[in-house]
């Protein structure tokens, strides 16, 4: 019965680390084989760091999503609206922080839609963000046109223009992309958010047992809106970085996202019936779904084979932590 | 008044009355009544079905509480098989079979991922969703490889999977009605249809029951993959040749169709007359917008709309008359 | 403000609840005086569960009334029924599986530090003490509670009850799926909580741990109360007759 947890096997048992083995390995199968180990030439890493990092800053919101018990598959349709958004005001030379105050405020407000259907209809959320992901990318071609429209800001030539580049698309000491700094922020953040704070405890608790949580007085509707609303203020935050990298709005931008995102929280030890999941394995997780799309490219690979990769990923970290939960039951019994 | 609110109170009711209004829409204010042209009547009768028979079998699935996202790389596999066996000589009759086959295979093997990691389905079905569609973009490298040679127009196969009787009926619709009164049967007057019910309830309880939960779910999913096989054919037979984008999105839109007709997240609740409206109704919407020139890329947004109003008008409807 | 005797902690009157079509109580008197506890019993979907609920705020009462120290109150939230110290301990488990002892003691209820960030020193000293009154030794507040016996997880949660200082502690069926051993435990959680002076009421299907620990006992069936017997006034056996009686007579 007193069988105490070392303090190494415990690190062997987290789910963070399996993460961390895994993209270890990735990581050391790319350099090595990548032609002239093209995967670590810095110019690689750059594109890596910024273009992974994107998707990788919604992956996070969605992870804490799925620890409250709920899901979001119209990621990458509030990311397109957003980015709409950001067009529609480029067009009408306004400031580009005011651009991207407005379009974090309209993302934040399409998840407040999201949850506020969820939890008001009492619909299972992958209903809503199934309908909203189909409504707000079919109302942007509509409006849009679906065609591609440049939106280069710094075409403005103001002041505000180049700061608002160097915030979103810079880099850091000439290397680090400005992406990859805000992806570590919000990894931050959220992970102070959800283990050291309150409002963690009970994102932990709505997606662990509903009916507890309310019992003990958490309002569980308020806290799913605003894991929504986290969500959606992210999708904002990534347009605006992602239209100052591109100078160009599409109309395709975030497709596929969505399952992706889930498949990132999946490997980063998040369960699908909420409860259980770290902020530090989500941000692994992440990591390793942008490492190998990336990788395969270096390797030369043709695209299609990332799907494979993508679908052995996911199916081995469910072994996986299928195996290292029984391994826990048992060490504590 | 009181047959009003019986009525009101089966599940799909609304959906119908919805569906209706839908059709009576469509047919008056598309130019010309188009809508109700027997021309437009026909071509849609053609092409529903290659999503409708896929939902018919995900609507059982659901409810026995379980998902199945990998339809999507599981039809153009299908596809890609009764091709290749085409390709390799043999009749399309053997393609036929060895296209259901293979879709037997790969839903037994979401099946058997499914109750033996006691994952929930939309996770397994995700992984095997990337997997196939991967291991086919590779096989095929995503070139179409026509048919038309080995099925001439005309001949007894093609007549079977795609013809039209008096003239005009399209025989898919044939096909789609034929499996939602099988599925219909088994589910609602077959032992299976209890079991499955049982298992989308409470796996516990029907555990206790004596049931197979396990079994139970695994055959559902060889029912989807079957199916599955079987619009892949039907559907490669029609255009022609195998395309590897064939199916895509399936996997969504056949569960908004589901939904649309009724059919709980949760398991355990839906009829297959609803899962039938739902298939009607996703595609009827489609055409009658493109009918009513909303531009075709733009529809999706109607789609999504129309998915949260169904719920919440059932959901809404329910509460108010149980 | 309407005043009343000061005997009871808490007296509902007159409730009634409908859940669509179903009519689940009908007029239900209940009460609960200070220190007592009460055995509330009666055969399956006689509406135990819900008029519990009604009192930890979970359902709302669609008739009557509620007095809670002599004061009408309306209890809207379970985070209302907390104020007042009315503590439930749900049938269906009110911890969350996955989290660990001290969060789940302290859900809803987490002791901060600034900026609303969780004081987990405090958190895992406070949540060990209270188990520790129980007479609950367990190894590590960080543990999750799926890790536990059935009898610790009701512990855990009726240490949670204590430790909040409640008046009334609400106990579900505390003892179904639970093992000889662990239901003796359980029992003995309650006793320490009638040493501690605090009302009780206690659900079960089993007479024999109902007599056992409560001092009156309430009978329940198709939505109504059926009786209302003091302890030296029956036995395990009467007991039994009157919930089969009763369910009978409320066809
Ligand atoms: N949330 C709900 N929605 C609809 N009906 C409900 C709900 N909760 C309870 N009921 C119904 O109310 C009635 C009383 O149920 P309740 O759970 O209070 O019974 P109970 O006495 O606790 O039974 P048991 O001993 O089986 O726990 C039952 O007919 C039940 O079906
Ligand atoms: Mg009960």
């Amino acid at each position: 019965m007193e069988k105490k947890l070392t303090l190494g096997r415990r690190f062997l048992l987290s789910r963070a680390t399996s993460v961390l083995v895994v993209l270890v390995l990735i990581l050391l199968l790319f350099s090595l084989f990548s032609p002239e180990h093209r995967f670590v030439d810095p110019d690689n890493l750059k594109v890596l760091l910024s273009l992974g990092a994107e998707f990788s800053i919604i992956a996070l919101g969605v992870g804490m999503l799925m620890i409250c018990g709920e899901f979001d598959l119209s990621i990458g349709s509030i990311l397109v609206f957003c980015s709409f958004v950001f067009l529609k005001l480029f067009e009408l030379e306004v400031n580009p922080f005011i651009i991207a105050v407005v379009t974090v405020f309209v993302g934040g407000a399409l998840g407040l839609v999201n949850g506020l259907i969820t939890v008001r209809g009492q619909i299972p959320s992958f209903v809503t963000t199934l309908g909203t992901m189909m409504f707000w990318r079919g109302l942007t071609l509509l409006l849009s046109g679906g065609e591609q429209t440049a939106c280069d800001v710094s075409a403005l030539g103001t002041k505000a223009a180049s700061r608002f580049l160097a915030l979103f698309t810079g880099r850091a000491g000439g290397f680090l992309p400005a992406q990859f700094l805000w992806f570590t922020l919000f990894a931050i953040l959220l992970g102070i958010l959800l283990h050291y704070h309150r409002f963690g405890n009970w994102v932990y608790a709505t997606g662990d047992n509903r009916d507890a949580a309310r019992a003990m007085g958490i309002n569980t509707d308020w806290v799913k809106t605003a894991c929504f609303i986290i969500v959606g203020v992210l999708c904002g935050v990534v347009a605006c970085a992602q239209i100052g990298r591109l100078a160009c709005f599409t109309s395709r931008t975030g497709e596929g996202w969505e399952l992706k995102a889930v498949a990132a929280s999946v490997v980063g030890g998040t369960s699908l019936r909420g409860g259980i999941g770290s902020m530090m394995g989500i941000f692994l997780g992440a990591i390793v779904i942008s490492v190998i799309e990336n990788g395969l490219v270096v390797l030369r690979i043709p695209y299609f084979w990332t799907y494979v990769f993508f679908g052995l990923v996911v199916l081995f970290s469910v072994l996986s932590s299928m195996y290292i939960e029984k391994k826990q039951m048992e060490a504590h019994r | 008044m009181e047959r009003l609110i019986q009525f009101l109170r089966r599940r799909a009711a609304s959906t119908f009355l919805v569906f209706v209004g839908l059709v009576l829409i469509f047919a008056f204010l598309s130019p010309r009544y188009v809508f109700v042209h027997s021309r437009n009547i026909a071509a849609l009768g053609k092409l529903f079905p290659d999503l409708g028979i896929v939902t018919l079998g995900i609507g059982m699935l659901m409810i026995c509480g379980e998902f199945d996202l990998s339809v999507a790389s599981v039809l153009p596999f299908c596809a890609y098989i009764f091709a290749r066996t085409l390709y390799a000589g043999l009749a399309p009759s053997w393609g036929l079979f060895f296209a259901l086959l293979v879709g037997a295979a790969l839903g037994w093997f979401n099946g058997f991922l499914t109750v033996k990691t006691r994952m929930p389905s939309f996770i397994t079905t995700l992984g095997t969703l990337m997997f196939w569609r991967g291991v086919l973009y590779i096989w095929s490298k995503l070139m179409p490889l026509g048919i038309r040679q080995y099925i001439p127009s005309g001949s007894l196969f093609e007549k079977v999977l795609t013809g039209t009787v008096f003239g005009f009926f399209p025989v898919q619709s044939l096909w789609f009605t034929l499996f939602a009164i099988l599925l219909g049967i088994l589910l609602h007057y077959h032992r299976f249809g209890n079991w499955v019910y049982a298992t989308g309830d409470n796996r516990d309880a029907a555990r206790a029951m004596g049931i197979n939960t396990d079994w139970v779910k695994t055959a559902c999913f060889i029912i989807v993959g079957v199916l599955c096989g079987f619009s892949a054919c039907m559907q490669s037979v029609r255009i022609g040749s195998f395309a590897a984008t064939q199916g895509i999105n399936f996997e969504l839109r056949a569960i908004a169709a589901c939904v649309v007709g009724g059919t709980s997240l949760r398991g355990e609740i839906g009829s297959m007359s609803g899962v039938v409206l739902g298939a009607l109704t996703i595609p009827i919407l489609d055409n009658g917008l493109v009918l009513l020139r909303v531009p075709v890329m733009g529809i999706s947004a109607f789609i999504g709309l129309a998915t949260i109003l169904f719920v919440l008008l059932n959901t809404y409807v329910e509460r108010r008359f149980r | 403000m309407e005043r009343e005797n000061n005997d009871f902690l808490v007296r509902m009157v007159n409730i009634h609840k409908w859940f669509g079509r179903v009519y689940a109580l009908r007029g239900v008197d209940f009460e609960v005086r200070r220190g007592e506890t009460v055995g509330l019993i009666g055969d399956n979907g006689a509406g135990k569960s819900t008029l519990i609920k009604i009192l930890s705020g979970y359902h709302h009462a669609d008739q009557g009334e509620i007095y809670f120290e002599g004061q009408r109150v309306s209890i809207r939230s379970p985070r209302d029924a907390r104020g007042l110290g009315i503590e439930t301990v749900y049938q269906e488990q009110a911890l969350a599986p996955n989290l660990s002892i001290s969060r789940n003691i302290f859900m809803g209820r987490e002791p901060l530090r600034r900026l609303g960030l969780i004081d987990k020193k405090v958190m895992d000293e406070e949540s060990m003490q209270a188990l520790a009154n129980l007479g609950l030794k367990l190894r590590s507040p960080d543990v999750p509670v799926v890790t536990l016996s059935g009898g610790e997880r009701q512990g855990v949660a009726i240490a949670r009850a204590l430790h909040f200082k409640a008046k009334l502690v609400i106990l579900d069926e505390p003892t179904v799926a639970l093992s000889v051993k662990e239901v003796e435990e359980v029992l003995e959680f309650i006793r320490q909580l009638q040493r501690e002076k605090v009302s009780v009421i206690f659900i079960t299907h089993n007479l024999y741990h109902a007599f056992d620990i409560a001092e009156r006992f309430v009978v329940m069936a198709r939505g109504k109360k059926m009786a209302d017997v003091k302890k030296e006034d029956t036995s395990p056996q009467g007991l039994s007759d009157l919930v089969l009686k009763s369910a009978f007579v409320a066809e």
